[in-house]
C-alpha cells in the first residue's frame, strides 16, 4: 500500500485506501473512530501483516539513593495487525482489519516527593536474588516536613541528632501490570464516483477493562480538475470502562472520590470496580492541493468533543494535608500527611487540531520531502506543537530508505501537578472524602504535564516482484521536561524513552495476479502445489511442485478448553481438586485455591515456503500467540481474602511464539501418490519467563506453564506424510512428533515430547470446494522440571536495609556533604549482634512455589487425546483471486485422558489462507 | 474561537491556492510517484500514532485509551 502503481487522477489524493487503512488502525489504537479520512479508490487489492515491538526504558526512581533496586521490567508491547482491502466492484471497496496488542510491565501510577518514600520494598522471589528489592506498589504513606515555600525536607542524622535538610526531588511510584491483551476488529465500506467518494466504517475494541465501539462517515470531493480535494469526516466513539480497583493500592489510597462510579462486586472480599462511560464525537475537514508539477500541500482541522469518564481510573494523586493550626517544629517546618486519591479530571473536553503539510519532489535524487506542522489546543489548558519531517529516498532495485524526525512540545493541563497540597487538617479516616478539601480537578498523569519529545527513526522498504513488499522500521523516542518549548517543563523524574521496531509484509493481490498470469494465470496457480487439499489442521502436509516456486501462508488456530476439571478421563469435583490437584511434594503448600475455568489459545502463523530444488521445499514459520485463562475458586477459596481480586480478571499473555524451520523432502511423487519427509526445528523465540504482577509486597511468580509463549527449548519436529488423489477423492495420513532437545529451558522446565498420528479422507464437492473428515490421535508427554522455588523462611536482617547509607549522609544545607561513619559503624555492629541472637527478618516464602492452581504444577500436564475433524477447503481456480486457497477445520474432542489434574477440552478451529506465486 | 494562528493559516492557504498554476494530468508524473504519497507507510504511521497517542496529551485524546492497569 502506499504505492501508486500508475497515475490515475489526482495526485493529491490520500494514497488510495492506504490512508483509510492507516486511519482505521490509527483510530483503533488511539481514539477509535476519530479522524478517518475518506477511503479513496483502491489502487490495488491488498493483504497485509505487521508485527511490532515497543520497549520502554527503565524509569529512574533514584534507586541508587536507597537500598531499593528497580528490577521491574518496564512496559513492553507486542502487536500484530492483519488486514485486507478488496474491490467488490469497480466502485465498491471493502477493507477490514484485525489488530491485537499484548502489554505488561511497570508504569507510574503517581508521583510524590522522594523523601516521602514511594516504591516500598518488595521481596523479589523467583530466579532473582532473594535480597534484591523491587519497585512496587505501596503508595507514599509517610509524613513529610515542608517549609513555608512547600519545599519537602528529609531527615538525616547529624552529631547524634536528627535534623532536616531540603530535598526537592520527586519520584514516580511504579505499579506493575500483568500482561493484558486488547483486540480490535474494524471495517470500511466505500463507494466511489469519478470525482467523489463516500464511505462508512465501524469497529470494536475489546479489553478486560475497556470496550470501545465506533463508527464513522467520510466523504471526499475532487474538483478543479482534481487539483483540489476536500475531505470531510464525522465519527463517534462510545466506550465503557470496567476497571477492577487494585486492592494492593486500595489499602494505601482513597477511592472515595469515585464512590458514585464504584460498584462492590464481592462484598466478602470488598472487591470493587469502577464503572464508567465516555463518548467522543469528532469532525474533521481536510484539503489537499496540487501546487505545481513537483509539490502539493495539505491542510486540515479537526474538532473532538469528549464527555464522560475521562480519567484513567488507575492513576492516583498524592495530596498532602498541612494542618494550618499545627505548631511548626524547632526548625520552623510544618508536617504534611498524605492521602492518595484517584485522579479527577473534568468530564468534558473540547479539542481542536490544525495541521499543515507540504510535499516536495526532489528531481535530482528522485526523492520526496514531507514536512508537517500541527497545532493542538484544548480547554484543559493544553497547547501543543508537532513538527515532523521525512525524506523518502528510492535507491533502485525496489529499495527505499526513509529517515524521519519528529519534535513535539506541550504545555501542562491546568489541573496537573506532580503532587498537591490542601491546607486543611488531614481527614482522620483514610477513606473519608470531603470535596471541599480538594481542588475541583487534579491529576499527576505525566501525559498532562509540560514536556517535549524528540524522536527519529528510519524505514527500509523493499518491493519484490509479483506484488510482494517488505517494510521494516525502527524509532527511538525520548520524553523530557527540558525539551518543552519555552522551558518550564516537568522535572527530570518524569523523563523516559522508548524504542519500537516493526516489520510488515504486504501482498498486492492485483499485481500477483498480473505477475503470475502470463497467458493463463489461473491455470498456473492450480498446478502450483499438488494434493494441497489436506485439512486445515494438518501442518507440513504438502511440498511445492518445482524449483523456484514460492508460497505464502497465513494460519490461525484457536484451541479452547472449558468445562470440568479432569483427573485422567473423569471429571473431578472442585472439592476433590482442592485437596489433590496442587500437591507438589512435602513441605509445599498443597491446597488448590483456584482452578482454570476456561483457557483459550490463539495462534497466528505466517509461513513462507520456497523450493530451491524440485525435491526439497524449505519452510519458515513465525508465530504470534496469545492466551487467556479465566479462573474459578475452589471451596477452600471461600473467605480467601484478597484472592477474589486475583481471579476476577483472569490471566492473559501474548507475543511472539517459537519459530519453526522445516525441510520437506519428496520421497515419492507421482500424480496419485505422494510421500514427503519433514525434518524441522523449532527455535525458542517465545518467552518462557512471563510472570504475574507483584501484589501484597510479593512477586506474582511465573504464569501457568501452559501460558508461556514458547517451549523455551530447541525442539526437533520430524514428520512423514502420505497423500493420495483419484478423481474427486483425496486421502492422506501423517505421523509427526516433537522431541525436546534440551532437558531444561531458562525457566527450569521443559515441555513434554509429543507424538501425533492422523488420517483423513476428502471429496471434491465442486471444482472449488471440497470437504474432509479426519481422525487424530495425540500423545503429549508430561512437563519435566519446574519453575525455580524459594524456600527461605527467615533471613538475617540485611545490613544495607537496616543501615541505609542515606541515613548517615550529613548535609549542612550549605552544600557541604559528609558521611557519618561512626554512626554507620555503630548501626552495623548493632545489626550484626541482633542477627547473631537470631532476631531475623521474615521473608515471604510463598512465591511461585505457592502453587494454588493446578495449572502451576508441572505434573499436571500431558495426556492422550482423540479428535474428529471436519473440514472445508476452498480453491479459487480463476478470476481475480485465482490461486488463493482457504481452508477451515473444526476438531471435536472425542476422547480426553489428562495426566494429573487438568481442564477438559472444548475443541479447536483451524483456518488457513495460502497463496502460491 | 479564531486565534491568530487560525488567521495565519487561513491567509497562508488563500495565498497558496491563488498561487496555484494549473497542472495538467499529464504533468503529474512526479506527484504520482510512491514517494510523493501523503503517507508512504500508512501501516507504520498507524503504529507510531498509537505510541504518540498513548504518551502525549495532544495526539489522540485521553490517557485512559487502551489503558488497563494504568499501563498506558
Amino acid at each position: 500500500m502506499g504505492v501508486i502503481k500508475k497515475f490515475s487522477g489526482n495526485p493529491c489524493r490520500n494514497d488510495g485506501i492506504g490512508l483509510s487503512l492507516k486511519a482505521l488502525t490509527a483510530a483503533a489504537l488511539i481514539l477509535p473512530g476519530l479522524f478517518h479520512p475518506a477511503a479513496q479508490a483502491a489502487e490495488d487489492d491488498e493483504v497485509d501483516f505487521q508485527y511490532s515491538h515497543y520497549q520502554e526504558g527503565k524509569r529512574d526512581i533514584l534507586e541508587s539513593e536507597t537500598t531499593r533496586k528497580n528490577n521491574a521490567n518496564p512496559i513492553e508491547v507486542e502487536s500484530i495487525h492483519g488486514g485486507a482491502k478488496i474491490s467488490l466492484t469497480d466502485r465498491i471497496k471493502f477493507a477490514f482489519n484485525y489488530t491485537q496488542d499484548t502489554w505488561g510491565g511497570a508504569t507510574p501510577i503517581d508521583s510524590g516527593p522522594f523523601v516521602a518514600g514511594a516504591n516500598g520494598a518488595i521481596k523479589t522471589i523467583g530466579i532473582e536474588e532473594i535480597d534484591s528489592i523491587g519497585a512496587a506498589s505501596p503508595l507514599i504513606s509517610h509524613r513529610v516536613f515542608f517549609d513555608k515555600n512547600l519545599t519537602p525536607y528529609k531527615q538525616i542524622l547529624k552529631d547524634g541528632q536528627f535534623i532536616h535538610v531540603p530535598d526537592k526531588r520527586i519520584v514516580h511510584t511504579l505499579a506493575i501490570a500483568s500482561p493484558e491483551t486488547r483486540k480490535q476488529g474494524d471495517f470500511k465500506l466505500g463507494y466511489e464516483w469519478d470525482n467523489a467518494a463516500i464511505d462508512i466504517g465501524g469497529g470494536i475494541s475489546l479489553e478486560d477493562d475497556y470496550e470501545s465501539r465506533f463508527g464513522n462517515l467520510n466523504g471526499r470531493l475532487d474538483f478543479n480538475e482534481k487539483q483540489t480535494t476536500v475531505n470531510l469526516g464525522l465519527s463517534y466513539t462510545n466506550s465503557d470502562i470496567d476497571a477492577i480497583l487494585d486492592h494492593d493500592i486500595g489499602s494505601y489510597g482513597n477511592e472515595s472520590n469515585f464512590n458514585q462510579y464504584i460498584q462492590v462486586i464481592d462484598e466478602e472480599t470488598n472487591t470493587k470496580k469502577i464503572i464508567g462511560n465516555r463518548q467522543d464525537w469528532g469532525a474533521n475537514l481536510g484539503l489537499t492541493q496540487v501546487l505545481n508539477k513537483s509539490a502539493s500541500l495539505n491542510a486540515g482541522m479537526s474538532y473532538t468533543r469528549s464527555t464522560g469518564m475521562l480519567e484513567n481510573p488507575y492513576k492516583r494523586v498524592e495530596y498532602f494535608f498541612i494542618d494550618p493550626d499545627q505548631t511548626p517544629n524547632s526548625e520552623g517546618l510544618l508536617q504534611g500527611g498524605s492521602n492518595a486519591y484517584i485522579e479527577q479530571r473534568p468530564h468534558e473536553r473540547n479539542q481542536w487540531n490544525w495541521n499543515l503539510g507540504y510535499s516536495q519532489y526532489v528531481q535530482p535524487l528522485d526523492a520526496a520531502l514531507h514536512v508537517n506542522y500541527q497545532f493542538f489546543h484544548d480547554d484543559w489548558g493544553i497547547n501543543a506543537h508537532t513538527f515532523e519531517g521525512d525524506w523518502v529516498q528510492p535507491l533502485g532495485a525496489g529499495w527505499t530508505v526513509t529517515p524521519r524526525i519528529r519534535y513535539y512540545s506541550q504545555e501542562a493541563a491546568d489541573f496537573y501537578q506532580p503532587y498537591f497540597f490542601s491546607f486543611n487538617k488531614r481527614p482522620s479516616q483514610r477513606d473519608e472524602f470531603d470535596p471541599a478539601l480538594l481542588q475541583q480537578n487534579y491529576s499527576s498523569d505525566q501525559r498532562l504535564s509540560g514536556f517535549g519529545t524528540l524522536s527519529g527513526g528510519v524505514t527500509v522498504a523493499k518491493q519484490f516482484a509479483k506484488g510482494l513488499s517488505l517494510e521494516a522500521g525502527f524509532e527511538y523516542y525520548t520524553h523530557q521536561g527540558g525539551l518543552k518549548i519555552g522551558g518550564g517543563g516537568e522535572q527530570d523524574f518524569a523523563d523516559f524513552d522508548y524504542w519500537t521496531a516493526n516489520a510488515a509484509l504486504k501482498i498486492n493481490l492485483a499485481a500477483l495476479g498480473r505477475g503470475a498470469s502470463g497467458s493463463d494465470g489461473g491455470n498456473f496457480h492450480n498446478h502450483h502445489t499438488s494434493h494441497a487439499n489436506a485439512p486445515a489442521g494438518v501442518m507440513v502436509a504438502h511440498t511445492l511442485d518445482k524449483a523456484g516456486d514460492i508460497m505464502l501462508g497465513y494460519r490461525y488456530m484457536w484451541n479452547n478448553q472449558d468445562g470440568n476439571m479432569l483427573h485422567q478421563d473423569s471429571a473431578v469435583s472442585l472439592a476433590n481438586l482442592q485437596n489433590k490437584g496442587c500437591f507438589s511434594g512435602q513441605g509445599h503448600f498443597n491446597t488448590c485455591l483456584a482452578a482454570p475455568k476456561s483457557m483459550a489459545m490463539h495462534m497466528h502463523m505466517l509461513d513462507l515456503m520456497v523450493a530451491p530444488t524440485d525435491w526439497l521445499t524449505l519452510m519458515l514459520m513465525s508465530q504470534f500467540v496469545n492466551m487467556d485463562m479465566s479462573l474459578r475458586g475452589t471451596p477452600a477459596f471461600t473467605g480467601g481474602g484478597n484472592l477474589a481480586h486475583h481471579i476476577a480478571n483472569g490471566h492473559e499473555t501474548g507475543g511472539i511464539g517459537d519459530t519453526g524451520m522445516y525441510g520437506l523432502f519428496k520421497l515419492w511423487d507421482n500424480p496419485s501418490h505422494k510421500v514427503n519427509l519433514g525434518l524441522g526445528f523449532s527455535a525458542p523465540t517465545g518467552d518462557v519467563d512471563i510472570q504475574l504482577r507483584r501484589a501484597h509486597h510479593q512477586d506474582g511468580g511465573f504464569v501457568h506453564y501452559n501460558m508461556q509463549l514458547g517451549s523455551g527449548t530447541w525442539d526437533f519436529k520430524p514428520s512423514l506424510t502420505y497423500t493420495g488423489k483419484a478423481d474427486k477423492f483425496s486421502w492422506g495420513a501423517q505421523v509427526s512428533g516433537t522431541k525436546r532437545m534440551e532437558s531444561r529451558n531458562k525457566s527450569g522446565f521443559a515441555l513434554g515430547d509429543m507424538f501425533q498420528g492422523t488420517a483423513w479422507g476428502g471429496y471434491d464437492l465442486t471444482n472449488w470446494l471440497s470437504a474432509s473428515v479426519r481422525g487424530v490421535y495425540t500423545w503429549q508427554g508430561r512437563t519435566k522440571g519446574e519453575y525455580p522455588r524459594n524456600k527461605i523462611d527467615f533471613v538475617p536482617t540485611p545490613e544495607t536495609e537496616a543501615c541505609p547509607n542515606e541515613s548517615f549522609i550529613i548535609d549542612d544545607g550549605n552544600g557541604n556533604i559528609s558521611f557519618d561513619q561512626a554512626g554507620f559503624n555503630q548501626c552495623i555492629v548493632e545489626i550484626r549482634n541482633a542477627n547473631k541472637e537470631g532476631l531475623k527478618s521474615a521473608i515471604y516464602t510463598d512465591d511461585a512455589a505457592y502453587r494454588s492452581n493446578p495449572a502451576d504444577l508441572a505434573s499436571n500436564s500431558g495426556g492422550q487425546y482423540v479428535d474428529l475433524g471436519l473440514g472445508l477447503n476452498v480453491n479459487i481456480p480463476d478470476g481475480a483471486f485465482a490461486g488463493n486457497r482457504l481452508a477451515f477445520e473444526w476438531l471435536q474432542p472425542v476422547y480426553t485422558r489428562q495426566t494429573g489434574y487438568q481442564l477438559d477440552r472444548d475443541g479447536a478451529l483451524s483456518f488457513t489462507w495460502s497463496y502460491g506465486f | 474561537m479564531l486565534t491568530n494562528i487560525d488567521v495565519t493559516i487561513i491567509l497562508f492557504l488563500t495565498i497558496l491556492l491563488t498561487a496555484c498554476a494549473p497542472v495538467q494530468p499529464w504533468e503529474r508524473g512526479n506527484l504520482a510517484k510512491p514517494q510523493m504519497a501523503l503517507d508512504p507507510y500508512p501501516l507504520q504511521s498507524a503504529l507510531r500514532a498509537h505510541n504518540y497517542g498513548s504518551r502525549e496529551a495532544a495526539a489522540g485524546g485521553n490517557a485512559a485509551q487502551g489503558g488497563g492497569c494504568g499501563c498506558y
